[in-house]
């Protein structure tokens, strides 16, 4: 009697487990895509790496990033050279400072303006878009024209012409870059949202009562999400190219912080006099930065958005 | 057909229009004027520099006066900066210089990026496919700022082969490391778009069915795939026009060919507006058309598209 009973518990439970079969939602199925691609898990480890050695980093800094070291500076070229003993792991550059740290402050600039750039072009591009998608006719008309106006223009020269009127620095710099960038976002984030509006959930939403705003909040901006996630991601590589061109023609962020794109200048400026390590080191980080940054991007939209291959 | 051209010419203009507004009031509250200096002139000197450049009319009438010179005679004004040239002198000498090796660039990336990437779709999975497939992941870590050293240093440093700057009139050897420092970034682009297109219009129904009835693979490829193949093409011949104009001004920094690029920045860091705005409305006004054209282009290409 006991026994049997057991069994029977035994087989209930089996049949249930074979039943119940777990549900995987979307974000599982693409957190599972991402997982099992090799590339971009390999930049997310290397990206991971850099940022690591980003926080880390500066505690093994001997040298800080504005400080002249006086000692090497008559001899850059021997006695500047990237060595442990005298504290510049890569070496100082042109006027005696450690790049080391600069090459560390330029790394997380560079990092951040990517970053604060694509986040602000993601806010703004996703209210503005959901706005002129969702409400249509006239609204939609003026806003979408006039973000065609602005596109119509190249967007470096109009950054450069931002940063000259309103003066160089972090802020100008993050509103100048998240100014351009916002463009295409929404155009991409409107076209969602007029597929997504004329869709029977939201008419059940709308027959319900909800609330214009809570309709696009809770119901339209979720469905965008991974579409916006995806270009988002594009669009950091994208930004800190931007700023690192714009830093290289000495019209970005004032000294003492630099970026990348400043260092990279400055390498090329001295490497006929046989100072390589002042270009190779932030060269390597840039180009590091940028392949992982679009694999990882590749690979999100390979996971989010798997018919667009 | 021509009704679509109307439109499109049409909402060109006030883009062009308003451009130019932005970038005039852009300009008047942009702090500290072209002729502040440590040492404050005096009121009487200030006076008469301001009614020289115009800047004691009335706002509305400076825009006005601003406006009517470049739409009717195409003059941007003097420059705030050099006491003895205008606008036009700067943009005359500078764009015929730039406009040259961009345009250069600007073929050599479309003819090897389309050819390259219809190449490795025809030999999917072969060395060539790979290498298109890795040129055009490497072209965008490596934009033009990136090249631009890397070529002086393989070419002029190591090699010794090629000049590292200059202009000298255009002749060949200065013009062979700008264009291809300019070009690698968006020929592997190019190569891209044109490879995943080029493959998706093989695997489509109406290549099989050209296949199937036995035609040559030239013929297949040339007289059918080709035009489906390149739409998505032009269409990013746009952007890539806004790269080799914003790309140019790196080159003409760095490799000092003495185009306009090297006078946009010189204006950018001694604020010289006039200089400033007269090129960033030029290159406005370029982009304008560039995306007008390939706009009609693309009407005409794809047959699919009825405005």
């Amino acid at each position: 009697m006991l026994g049997k009973s057991q069994k029977a518990a035994h087989l209930a439970e089996e049949i249930t487990d074979y039943t119940a079969v777990q549900g995987r939602s979307l974000w599982q199925d693409a957190r599972m895509r991402f997982v099992r691609n090799k590339a971009a898990m390999a930049s997310v480890f290397i990206l991971l790496l850099i940022v690591l050695f980003t926080i880390i980093g500066p505690y093994f800094a001997v040298w800080s990033n504005e400080e002249i070291d006086w000692n090497v500076m008559g001899d850059v070229r021997g006695m500047g050279m990237p060595s442990m003993e005298t504290g510049h792991y890569f070496g100082v550059d042109d006027l005696g400072r450690d790049l080391y740290s600069r090459v560390i402050q330029a790394t997380t600039t560079s990092l951040l303006v990517g970053l604060i750039g694509a986040a602000t072009a993601l806010i703004v591009g996703t209210c503005y878009g959901i706005t002129a998608g969702y409400f249509g006719g006239r609204t939609d008309g003026a806003m979408m024209r006039f973000v065609d106006i602005l596109l119509a223009i190249p967007t470096t020269l109009i950054i450069i012409l931002l940063l000259v009127v309103a003066g160089r620095s972090f802020f100008t710099l993050f509103i100048a870059l998240g100014a351009v960038g916002w463009l295409t976002m929404s155009r991409i984030v409107r076209g969602q949202t007029l597929a997504l509006k004329n869709r029977e959930f939201i008419e059940a939403a709308r027959a319900a009562g909800v609330s214009e705003f809570t309709i696009m909040y809770r119901h339209i901006l979720p469905n965008l999400l991974g579409v916006v996630i995806v270009y988002a991601s594009l669009l950091v590589p994208e930004m800190i190219l931007t700023e690192s061109f714009i830093s290289f023609l000495g019209l970005g962020i004032s000294e003492p912080y630099t970026s990348l794109g400043r260092l990279i200048a400055e390498g090329a400026g001295t490497m006929g006099y046989g100072t390589l390590w002042q270009l190779m080191f932030p060269l390597t980080f840039y180009v590091a930065i940028i392949i992982t940054m679009f694999f990882i991007g590749d690979g999100l939209r390979d996971a989010l958005d798997p018919k667009d291959r | 057909m021509l009704a679509y051209v109307i439109r499109r010419v049409l909402t060109a203009i006030p883009t062009i229009l308003l451009l130019i507004v932005a970038c005039f009031f852009l300009m008047h509250y942009a702090p500290g004027g072209p002729f502040t200096s440590e040492r404050t002139l005096p009121p009487q000197v200030l006076a008469n520099i301001e009614a020289r450049y115009g800047l004691d009319q009335p706002l509305w009438k400076q825009l006005w006066d601003y406006l009517y010179n470049i739409v009717v005679h195409f003059d941007f004004g003097p420059s705030f900066k050099f006491k003895d040239r205008d606008v036009n002198d700067i943009i005359a000498q500078g764009f015929p210089i730039s406009l040259t090796y961009g345009s250069l660039s600007f073929l050599v990336a479309t003819v090897v990026g389309i050819g390259l990437g219809i190449a490795a779709a025809i030999r999917h999975n072969s060395w060539i496919d790979y290498f298109a497939v890795g040129l055009g992941i490497a072209a965008q870590a490596l934009p033009n700022f990136i090249m631009g050293p890397i070529l002086i240093l393989t070419f002029t440093l190591w090699l010794g082969w090629l000049p590292g700057g200059g202009w000298n009139g255009g002749q060949w050897p200065y013009l062979i490391m700008p264009v291809i420092a300019l070009a690698t970034s968006y020929m592997g682009s190019i190569a891209r778009i044109t490879r995943s297109s080029m493959l998706e219009v093989l695997n489509s129904n109406f290549i099989r069915t050209a296949r199937a009835k036995g035609l040559p693979t030239r013929t297949v490829i040339w007289r059918h795939a080709m035009k489906p193949t390149l739409l998505p093409v032009v269409s990013y011949l746009g952007p890539v026009f806004v790269y080799v104009l914003t790309g140019s001004v790196f080159v003409d920094i760095y490799f000092s060919t003495g185009g306009l690029g090297q006078a946009y920045v010189g204006s950018a860091l001694s604020r010289d507006y006039a200089v400033l705005l007269g090129v960033t409305i030029l290159y406005g006004v370029l982009t304008v058309l560039v995306n007008l054209l390939t706009d009609l282009a693309y009407a005409w290409f794809d047959p699919k598209i009825r405005y």
